[in-house]
């Protein structure tokens, strides 16, 4: 068993209902693949640094597990081929000082999600640089 | 610029700070050594020691795959400062 963290970003059209399912799938996905997950956490809808298939944002969660290596080519192609997922990183944490950062940002996720209220100021934003392209 | 200043100081602020591992998400911390447009800055500007620039440079190269951070600014697509908010 390795430590690993998975980090997926998905499509920002998805209702609550299936977003849930869709987590609830990598879940799945994860355990059936003899991982054990140590954390989950929810980062929130987040501006993404560049456009991914058109979408300007992207609902982040983060998976910390245990995993044996041999399972990550497996849970690593089923990513790939769900369509909901825009992107995916998987990250090892090998030697003993990153084992145990990977403990703590496992027990206590420092990042908070961004306020709602910002995430509003920035979609007026996006609407008035979709215009400015429009006309160019 | 306002930058030059920050070019003068010739020490570490990772080492000063203790950070003893940089992640990938915290953007607070990659910030130091990202220029305006993005780029990784070289340690003769930012002061940074080797052994945090090594794990700098890693942690900006995944954020920039998780889109925490654009590849690069360009004129035409003008991209909000996903810092803009830690700044305020
Ligand atoms: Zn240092």
């Amino acid at each position: 068993m390795r430590h690993y963290e998975l980090l997926i970003i998905l499509k920002p059209t998805l209702t609550e209902e299936e977003v849930k399912a869709k987590v609830d799938f990598v879940k799945e996905v994860l355990e059936k693949n003899q991982a054990q997950i140590a954390s989950l956490q929810d980062l929130g809808m987040r501006k993404l640094g560049y456009e991914i298939d058109k979408h300007q944002r992207g609902h982040y969660f983060v998976f910390y597990y245990k995993a044996p290596p041999s399972s990550i080519a497996e849970i690593e192609r089923i990513m790939r081929i769900t369509e909901e997922i825009l992107r995916f990183l998987t990250v090892k944490y090998e030697n003993k000082k990153e084992i145990k950062q990977w403990e703590i940002l496992s027990t206590k996720g420092k990042i908070e999600p961004q306020k709602p209220e910002k995430i509003e100021q920035k979609e007026e934003k996006e609407t008035q640089t979709e215009g400015e392209k429009a006309q160019g | 610029m306002s930058n030059k200043r920050r070019y003068t100081k010739k020490y570490c602020k990772y080492c000063e700070a203790k950070i003893t591992m940089i992640d990938y998400k915290d953007l607070s911390l990659l910030k130091h050594t990202l220029s305006e447009r993005y780029k990784i800055m070289p340690r003769r500007l930012t002061g940074n020691c080797k052994k945090h620039q090594e794990m700098v440079e890693k942690a900006i190269k995944r954020a920039r795959q998780a889109a925490f951070i654009p590849y690069i600014v360009d004129r035409k697509k003008v991209i909000d400062n996903p810092f803009k908010a830690l700044e305020e």
